[in-house]
């Protein structure tokens, strides 16, 4: 009865919510109270997949689902990207008859790394896929080695584990773990010798902290790692990425599969073969994964092109707090050879909670932007001067300053007809995309 | 005046931006025509202690701090011999712990610190995160600055934030914070506290020429983004605190 009462608010909840426009937690919350253990209840699909990791949750689950749908899989996922238990309940619930079944094949869930062990206590993900661990929203997560532990206890020992193979951190996960499949890139065109970047502790091995060494590195300390000490080193990879060529903007996986890039960044490749190996686990095809996630645009926003005044602009979604999204960003700007102008907003840190902390600002390498085709640099918001301190650091010398965000589109809108880039979070993101001219 | 920063294990210590601390403090020194050279410790290495001006340590995990310590504590004699001679030092963040008794992990398992200072840090399972607004006896301007760790340490008896108005302190919310005995400074505070503090930067300066028996020269360089930054954080923070 409980179990039909607990379903019966969370879809009346979620009506009532939908009707006026408010949040997909609030019904999963109240059926939770009603029933605290109703997750475990409910009769699930046989495929519950997870995504947790520092990056790219959003797009390789949203790119997952779009595969398993093509391949006639019914899919339930947290597209409204709810990812903690009350925001999985309120999905579950939704999903499921008042007799406690979700009628799919699969279940997608997005979980918010923190709170995973939190979300799985009553029931536990048959693929866990996890994208990366690295420094993010450290006000919120402490440090990366603080969320691995946190992430630890939701790892059951029968879910099949999808892991990164280039990443020292995230694949110390399968120590000890049965089932495991892994995903990486081989030495390819965007390869480098040594790690990149402006802090270099994730180069030390997360196992025995001695230095590592690297055979080749895709991105800060992402890539080829092996410890001089443990052995710790980077496995065989089951689904790799085998050839880069961004010229032709595509990828080769497994030797054989071509898969081209709507976005030519190191991240983008990341995500496609992420969701690849997740989506080849659960039985899709090579070439139905291959040509879904070919060009395959992300309706999730992240990226957003626009006009403002003589300008084509393109917006790059960089979350605050997030120093290898920004570097990632940045290193796509340097690629892009195109005359153009930056504008970096940092303005509210977080649009979740109050903060003043600007360290993390010292973790970006902004000195990529040292490239003769970045003809200048705006710093805004209401961090402008902290953005500038760090700048005052950096070998560059054509930026300047404009706190008021609508005066420096303003400024940007009057002058010149270059490319322009913004590089922003989504706590501000709008501040700036209310000015501009969208493109579609 | 030639200023040698010797920075203890700036690839594996340098979580929240730390190593700005080191970039300030060397540009300050320079705007004062100070020749600096700054000397990265790295574990299994080694240096002069002796030759020091200023030792600098930033903030690590709590494993990176802990594997530290493994190499760190082969300079326990002579460091405390330099801070007893009044050598600048600058602990920042986890690095704070190691200069302590003993450091207790969550796990129950503990280390030695380096013993410079008498109090003991407990590490526990709650992260304790959040902006700092407090007060120092050794200038009337606030300290700003960020928090983030999971322990606390007790018996300081000479903290370097003698009240917080906003923030978790050494051992309770808004209670003292940080170590501060000669010219030694140390703080949980994390990242770079001297960029986010103009004034400690220039107390850490000053304490680097007090050694020499020099005052810090009256012509002082001003760095207008870090003083505008100050103010607008200051500003934030001091209305947060206030309307709690």
């Amino acid at each position: 009865m409980r179990t039909f009462l607990a379903i019966a608010v969370c879809k009346l909840g979620h009506f009532v919510g939908k009707l006026v426009g408010k949040g997909s937690s609030m019904p999963g919350k109240f059926a939770l109270k009603i029933c605290p253990d109703i997750l475990r209840r409910v009769k699930l699909p046989a495929h519950i997949v997870a995504v947790t990791g520092s990056n790219g949750k959003t797009s390789t689950v949203e790119m997952i689902a779009a595969v398993l749908r093509a391949d006639g899989k019914t899919v339930v996922y947290n597209e409204e990207g709810s990812n903690q238990i009350e925001g999985v309940a309120t999905l579950v619930l939704t999903h499921a008859t008042l007799g406690g079944t979700v009628n799919a094949d699969v279940l997608l869930i997005e979980s918010d790394e923190r709170y995973a062990a939190h979300t799985f206590r009553f029931f536990h993900p048959t693929e866990f896929v996890i994208t990366n661990l690295y420094r993010d929203q450290l006000t919120r997560n402490g440090h990366p080695e603080w969320v691995y532990d946190s992430i630890l206890p939701a790892l059951h020992p029968s879910a099949e584990l999808i892991l990164n193979a280039d990443d020292p951190l995230s694949s110390c996960f399968a120590q000890g773990h049965d089932h495991v499949k892994w995903f990486g890139l081989d030495r390819c065109s965007v390869s480098t010798d040594a790690p990149a970047g402006v802090y270099h502790d994730g180069t030390y091995c997360p196992l025995c902290h001695a230095p590592m060494e690297y055979d080749y590195v895709h991105y800060n300390h992402i890539g080829a790692y092996r410890c001089t000490k443990c052995g710790h080193r980077k496995p065989a990879a089951d689904y790799a990425v085998t050839a880069v060529d961004l010229e032709d903007a595509s990828v080769t996986v497994d030797g054989s599969v071509r898969i081209a890039l709507a976005f030519r960044s190191i991240y983008n490749i990341y995500n496609i073969l992420a969701a690849y190996a997740a989506c080849r686990e659960c039985g899709v095809s090579q070439e139905t994964a291959a040509s879904v996630l070919s060009n395959y645009l992300l309706k999730n926003g992240r990226m957003q092109t626009f006009r403002l005044g003589a300008h084509h602009g393109t917006l790059l979604t960089s979350k605050h707090e997030n120093s290898i999204a920004y570097d990632t960003n940045l290193r796509y700007i340097a690629a892009s050879e195109q005359d153009c102008a930056v504008l970096v907003i940092v303005d509210a840190v977080s649009r979740k909670y109050f903060t003043s902390e600007t360290s993390w600002l010292w973790d970006i390498d902004f000195d990529q932007l040292r490239a003769p085709h970045v003809k200048r640099v705006v710093l805004a918001g209401r961090y402008c001067n902290d953005l500038a301190e760090r700048f005052s650091y950096t070998e560059l010398e054509n930026w300047s300053v404009q706190p008021d965000i609508a005066a420096a589109a303003s400024e940007l809108k009057n002058n010149g007809d270059e490319e322009l880039f913004v590089v922003t979070c989504f706590s501000d993101r709008d501040k700036i995309l209310s000015r501009v001219e969208k493109e579609a | 005046m030639d200023v040698r920063i010797i920075h203890f294990y700036p690839d594996l210590m340098n979580l929240y931006g730390s190593r700005a601390n080191v970039l300030a403090l060397k540009r300050y020194l320079e705007h004062l025509d100070c020749d600096v050279t700054v000397e990265p410790v790295l574990p299994g290495g080694g240096t002069d202690i002796s030759k020091g001006d200023f030792f600098y340590m930033g903030a690590g995990t709590e494993r990176a701090a802990r594997a530290a310590m493994e190499d760190f504590a082969r300079y326990a004699g002579q460091l405390k011999a330099a801070a007893q001679d009044n050598a600048a030092m600058l602990f920042a963040g986890t690095a704070m712990d190691l200069i302590g008794k003993t450091v207790q992990e969550a796990d129950g398992s503990s280390y030695e610190g380096l013993g410079l200072a008498s109090f003991t840090t407990e590490h526990g399972k709650r992260r304790i995160v959040g902006d700092v607004y407090g007060h120092t006896d050794l200038y009337p301007e606030a300290v700003v600055g960020f928090m983030n760790k999971c322990g606390a340490a007790a018996g300081v008896e000479t903290p370097l934030l003698t009240a917080l108005d906003l923030g978790f302190g050494n051992e309770k919310e808004r209670g003292p914070e940080g170590f501060h005995w000669k010219n030694v400074f140390a703080s949980q505070l994390t990242g770079p506290l001297l960029v986010k503090n103009p004034k400690l930067l220039e107390t850490v300066a000053a304490a680097i020429y007090a050694r020499r028996g020099k005052p810090l020269p009256v012509d002082r360089p001003l760095d207008r983004w870090a003083e505008k930054a100050y103010t607008v954080t200051e500003e934030q923070l001091r209305l947060r605190a206030h309307s709690k």
